[in-house]
């Protein structure tokens, strides 16, 4: 038995550490931790300040997902103060949150994924010739014929569509040559390259992966174009309380958005989808294809017994989150849990979330048993506690091993994470994109998605192609570490043409006469009630989010937020056992274990961002109002 | 792998002369403060050193000046950190980590003492021993301060690693601070922002790769070519400003007309930054162009200066001070008023006792 | 009535006067015009190159009334130079100065009938001087912003550092707002007070500032401070 520390997990958001028990002789996980090692203490901040203001600074939490939490923000505040956001403003913010999720997708595919799966090194021996014909067979192979609604065609051909050319591939091969023999490595430094799980893909792989690597980390930053276009920068974009900043006019020259600017928006949308389809779909279901042939079916965990979702893009805008009328219209209707997807989907159970849900202390809870907090009362940490009557008091205790500022060993027994666990009906859930689909799948197959919108067929015809790609039944390939790195491929293409379908609804409002970008009425605090409460839902990138407020007296007097990755990289319970990135870590082999190479791979599947999910508590330990940016944490509403 | 590929060497393969070689030796020169008959000593060892190393530390951080980093139009991130740099050590785009990624950074540090840039990104954190940002097992301020004393220079990205950032905001929950105060003197290059422009940052990575030596500096660390100018000072809307046309919501018809949002809380007046001139995506866009205000991101304490959508402070019912300042106009007039007729009856009494002859004045 | 005797004391030098007299309507022009700035009003205007009333034409104003301020300044050092009236500074150095503020605040409290005699009273001295700190912080900071324009300059070496001593240039341009206020509550009480001492004493407070002199009954406590007094 061998304890294995990686730490710092880079290619990551923020700060995060795992720890696992292998044994040697089966390459089995028989413990693992998950902790978040920072925290940054956002809603503290947030607490006395301008609600109009808010978006601003909690968009901080994150850059990667940068807009989500803006988003998310805005819609908390929107609900408690009943604004309805003009149509213009919910498509214009439709089409940024998907070109989000596509760029932040393809940027977590290639450039925090990738080097788990091929290396620059194997890349060395490929064949530039042999890769040529390899790009064309697998476009030849592993495209998805997907597209939402036809609607005004813009572009005549397809012009980012991969190179597949020996002597490209020549070139990229010379240049990674020049790297690894001047030995200074620079980002390539420092990993297992000579792991035996490199071993699984052929040179050429290697070398078209390496390839599209450089090819992405250059095109990229053209994919979120419409977050310049219409918030003024990336990352970071500007949002208003009310709907955008960027007005229409098509009347004025110096005006934010004109015809001009909307085609800068409409070749984004193109290129988009030119992306996901031509490379970032093929070159994975090429790799997942080859992994699953050679049985490399793990690191699934918990997706296999729970996952959670709150749902996608609201077609029209309501005044109300709270009451539940923003579940009933969503363009992807995945709220709810689904339980035992891994027995197959006829036998999984799936549960709606509703707006009363989210309240209920029944549903919703967390426990602090092994997080750096402690709960005062009689029933002290034993019992988690709903948000209403949470508490955020802290208890560092340092590790296991090591001193306090010089870890060894964190105490897996004890507390070891500035996250907390959140509870589903005491029990742990996955959320994300893989979430997302099982959900929409199951629900689709169980007869539960009457009305299917374009998307939420899309999704199930998506999932069905890949099914038949690999030859194997979703309810064995989805909840594995390639299902959840493939189901946000999916989600990608997905979002590529959601992007499309709002903007030519965009197109089509404008045509109306409708110009109205933002809805200023109930900008004055004169006409808002003196308290208010609020709650924002956004389908991020990785996974469910949201923002809860309450508003006094014109100034925020509480703020938490609900976060994906804490869902996902929460440490253990005592009685809901472990969270998903353990269970995910303990469902994985390890071949070498000084070279936990599998285990940051299934983490990296997630696409973990720490600074979203780290806790909050003030630092005499003392407990404060505005806590947490755990799920429910600071649900409560007593100031 | 131990065959480290030389500057000349990097030149040449670059597509460059030996004599552009030569001028950045004669440059480098200079910049270590070297005397000209030095510049043959220069050459012999540029001609065995490699390409600018960099190291990126991530302290309290979004990592959002790591994604604008890579959101570069020219350069490129790919032509930056594949040909022009070699970035040994970053969270976000290195392929290791654990234990044999620290490993690498203690090498790296090793290996190129006193010739690597450090660049930052993220505020330190000091309460309670640095233990709110652990990363290897160890608080980040430690690292901080062990790698910034090996570096030749150290670039502060955003600002957050200049100022402390969101984080240090008030309360300040974590005691975050800007990296200064933890470098000792090494030469800092302040690059603020929440984010910096990409090419603001790849800018000056490549200022040093080109011109081999740090760019000229205001006296608050930041590089002059990029934070001389005022965002109002370089705003396309400022004739809009200077005409008095604004927009007085958002979304009005002033917003729509593409008029100064001056009246919105814009930060442009009090904002260095190059949004005015260089802008986002390469002249794509701006936070004004796209019709909102100003935050001032690369403001030191922009996020306690709220709030961000006034021109100036608001206090509680009576709002900014325009309306507290007329307010205490008032009462002090109000207090004049009853003061004077306080006055007249004291005259009064007065002259009625100088008729008295019960003269008296003052002490006398 | 009582016919007084009084001796005339000059105090003011012209170049007092009329630096008293600039900064008056300076001051004023300056307070009006920065408001204007910070919140300009709604003009109809048509398009941005020809307006009736421009914020750049209020921003003109406001820098000539500026730099007329800070020339009469100049002239109003050369009268601090050459004549003893014109040093205004409190006393604050020595000891009978602080029971003589006490007297003079009591008065003013109506707590007392009347003060001693003074030519200048330490009350008003100390207000002046409150008056010139104001002065300065408003030229240090407006110049911090004015010449900032182009941070290269001479003016930008000169003045830059307050922007980094206040922590940001938002905190220059609060601070000029402030003080303007802090200044306009001091306008106020100078002027009542001025008219006030004219009303209760007789002594010429309000003439002074064009003559130059003042008349008073009783020899004032800080006579030695300027030329003897001539009887009228």
């Amino acid at each position: 038995m061998k304890h294995v520390v990686v730490d710092p997990v880079t290619r990551i958001e923020g700060h995060l550490r795992v720890e696992m028990q292998v044994d040697e002789a089966s390459g089995k996980v028989t413990d693992s931790i998950s902790s978040g090692t920072a925290w940054r203490g956002l809603e503290l901040i947030l607490h006395d300040r301008d609600p109009r203001d808010a978006w601003a600074y909690i968009q901080r939490i994150c850059g990667v997902c940068t807009t989500a939490h803006a988003l998310a923000c805005v819609r908390a505040v929107e609900d408690a103060l009943g604004i309805k956001i003009p149509k213009n403003g919910n498509y214009i913010r439709n089409i940024m949150a998907a070109s989000l999720t596509v760029q932040d997708h393809i940027v977590h595919f290639y450039h925090l994924h990738a080097l788990d799966w091929v290396s620059p090194v194997a890349a060395l021996s490929a064949n530039p010739e042999a890769t040529a014909n390899l790009q064309n067979a697998v476009l030849k192979t592993y495209k998805l014929p997907f597209s939402g609604p036809a609607g005004t065609v813009t572009e005549a051909f397809r012009k980012e569509v991969p190179r597949a050319t020996p002597s490209y591939f020549k070139g990229i091969q010379d240049k990674v040559k020049a790297i690894v023999e001047s030995g200074q490595l620079g980002i390539f430094s420092a990993q297992w390259w000579d792991h035996p799980d490199y071993n699984l893909l052929p040179p050429e792989v290697h070398l078209m992966a390496v390839a599209h690597y450089v090819e992405m980390l250059d095109k990229q930053r053209e994919l979120v174009t419409p977050h310049v276009v219409f918030g003024g920068k990336n990352p970071h974009p500007h949002y208003v309380v009310g709907g955008m900043p960027c007005s229409i006019s098509m009347d004025d020259g110096n005006s934010p958005i004109n015809t001009a600017r909307l085609d800068i928006v409409d070749r984004a949308v193109n290129l988009a989808r030119t992306l996901v389809n031509e490379y970032y779909l093929p070159d994975l279901l090429a790799i997942g294809h080859i992994y699953v042939q050679k049985g490399m079916t793990d690191g699934g965990g918990l997706a296999k017994e729970r996952v959670m979702a709150f749902g996608q893009f609201p077609l029209e805008t309501t005044s109300t989150t709270q009451d539940g009328t923003f579940f009933k219209n969503l363009l992807i209707r995945s709220n709810g849990v689904v339980e035992n997807f891994g027995q197959g989907v006829m036998k999984a159970k799936f549960t709606e979330i509703t707006g009363d849900d989210l309240k209920n202390p029944e549903v919703f809870g967390e426990a602090v048993t092994h997080a750096w907090y402690e709960y005062e009362g009689k029933d002290g940490d034993a019992q988690p506690r709903h948000p209403w009557e949470g508490q955020t008091k802290a208890k560092y205790t340092g590790p296991k091993v090591g001193t306090p500022t010089d870890w060894k060993e964190l105490n897996e027994k004890g507390k070891y994470s500035w996250l907390k666990t959140p509870l589903w009906h005491m029990k742990m859930c996955e959320v994300g994109p893989l979430a997302h689909y099982i959900i929409i799948y199951t629900k689709a197959k169980q007869g539960l998605l009457p009305d299917m919108t374009w998307a939420e067929k899309m999704m199930v015809d998506q999932i069905e192609a890949v099914s038949k790609v690999l030859g194997l039944a979703p309810e064995v390939w989805l909840p594995t570490m390639v299902g959840r790195t493939a189901a946000r491929a999916l989600d990608c293409q997905l979002n590529a043409e959601v992007e499309k379908f709002f903007f030519d609804k965009l197109i089509e409002n404008i045509k109306s006469g409708d110009t109205q970008v933002a809805s200023m009425d109930k900008w004055d605090p004169s006409t808002w009630p003196k308290r208010a409460v609020g709650v924002g839902l956004y389908e991020a990138p990785r996974g469910g989010l949201s923002h809860w407020i309450t508003i006094e007296n014109g100034k925020i007097s509480n703020y938490q937020c609900v976060v994906p990755t804490t869902w996902n990289a929460c440490p253990r319970d005592d009685k809901a056992g472990h969270g998903a990135y353990e269970l995910a870590m303990m469902d994985t082999k390890v071949k070498i274990a000084d070279k936990p190479l599998e285990i940051v791979k299934v983490i990296r599947s997630f696409d973990p961002c720490m600074a979203c999910a780290t806790h909050l508590f003030n630092e005499k330990g003392e407990k404060i109002n505005v806590v947490t940016t755990d799920p429910y944490g600071g649900m409560h509403v007593d100031a | 792998m131990e065959k480290r590929e030389t500057m000349l060497e990097s030149y040449l393969r670059r597509g460059l002369s030996r004599r552009t070689f030569i001028k950045g030796c004669v440059a480098l020169t200079t910049m270590m403060g070297l005397s000209t008959d030095m510049v043959s000593k220069v050459v012999e060892a540029a001609e065995k050193k490699p390409l600018p190393v960099v190291i990126w530390l991530h302290g309290h951080e979004c990592t959002g000046c790591d994604e604008s980093f890579i959101r570069s139009g020219a350069p490129l991130a790919s032509d930056l950190v594949l040909t022009n740099i070699a970035l040994e050590y970053d969270h976000l785009l290195s392929a290791g980590s654990g234990e044999p990624f620290e490993h690498h950074l203690e090498e790296t540090v090793k290996k190129y003492w006193g010739q690597y840039i450090l660049a930052v990104e993220g505020a330190v954190s000091t309460t309670d021993n640095g233990t709110f940002c652990m990363s290897g097992g160890k608080p980040f301020v430690e690292t901080l301060q062990r790698v910034a004393k090996g570096a030749a220079a150290i670039i502060a990205y955003g600002t957050c690693a200049t100022d402390g950032g969101i984080q240090g905001a008030k309360p300040n929950p974590t005691g975050s601070a800007g990296i200064k105060h933890y470098t000792g003197t090494k030469p800092i290059i302040n690059v603020p922002g929440c984010p910096p422009i990409p090419e603001v940052m790849t800018g000056v990575v490549m200022h040093v790769a080109l011109f081999g030596k740090i760019p000229p500096l205001d006296s608050e660390g930041r590089p002059k070519q990029f934070y001389g100018n005022r965002i109002h000072d370089t705003c396309y809307r400022r004739p809009f400003f200077d005409a008095g046309m604004f927009a007085d919501s958002y979304d009005d018809e002033g917003a729509k007309k593409g008029w100064c949002l001056y009246k919105l809380g814009c930060r442009g007046p009090e904002t260095y930054n190059s949004c005015g001139n260089l802008r986002w995506y390469q002249g794509m866009s701006y936070p004004i162009q796209s019709g909102a205000a100003c935050i001032g991101c690369s403001n030191a304490h922009f996020w306690d200066e709220g709030p961000m959508f006034a021109r100036l402070p608001e206090y509680g019912p009576l709002g900014d001070i325009d309306k507290i300042g007329a307010g205490l106009a008032v009462a002090t007039a109000a207090g004049v008023a009853v003061h004077a007729a306080a006055s007249v009856v004291q005259k009064q009494q007065r002259d009625k006792d100088k008729e008295n002859g019960k003269e008296q004045v003052g002490n006398k | 009535m009582v016919k007084e005797e009084r001796r005339i004391y000059y105090l003011f030098s012209p170049f007092l006067r009329i630096f008293h007299w600039i900064m008056a309507v300076s001051i004023l022009v300056m307070f009006v015009s920065g408001l204007l700035i910070t919140k300009p009003v709604y003009i109809n205007a048509l398009e941005p190159t020809y307006t009736l009333f421009l914020v750049d034409v209020t921003r003109s104003v406001h820098f000539l009334a500026a730099f007329v301020f800070c020339a009469s300044l100049i002239l109003r050092v050369y009268g601090y130079i050459i004549n003893r009236g014109d040093r205004l500074f409190p006393r604050v150095l020595e000891g009978h100065f602080y029971s003589e503020t006490v007297d003079v605040a009591l008065h003013y409290m109506l707590l007392k009938k009347s003060h001693a005699p003074f030519l200048r009273n330490p009350l008003a001295r100390m207000s002046y001087a409150g008056l010139y700190v104001m002065a300065a912080i408003e030229i240090v900071t407006g110049f911090a912003m004015y010449n900032m324009a182009d941070p290269n300059t001479i003016g930008g070496f000169l003045f830059g550092w307050v922007n980094t001593v206040l922590g940001g240039e938002y905190m220059t341009h609060v601070v000029h707002h402030y003080c303007a206020w802090g200044i306009m509550l001091f306008v106020i009480g100078h002027i009542y007070m001025a008219i006030r001492a004219d009303f209760m004493e007789g002594e010429g407070e309000i003439s002074s500032m064009f003559n130059g002199t003042k008349l008073l009954e009783h020899e004032p406590k800080d006579a030695c401070e300027v030329e003897p007094p001539k009887t009228k």
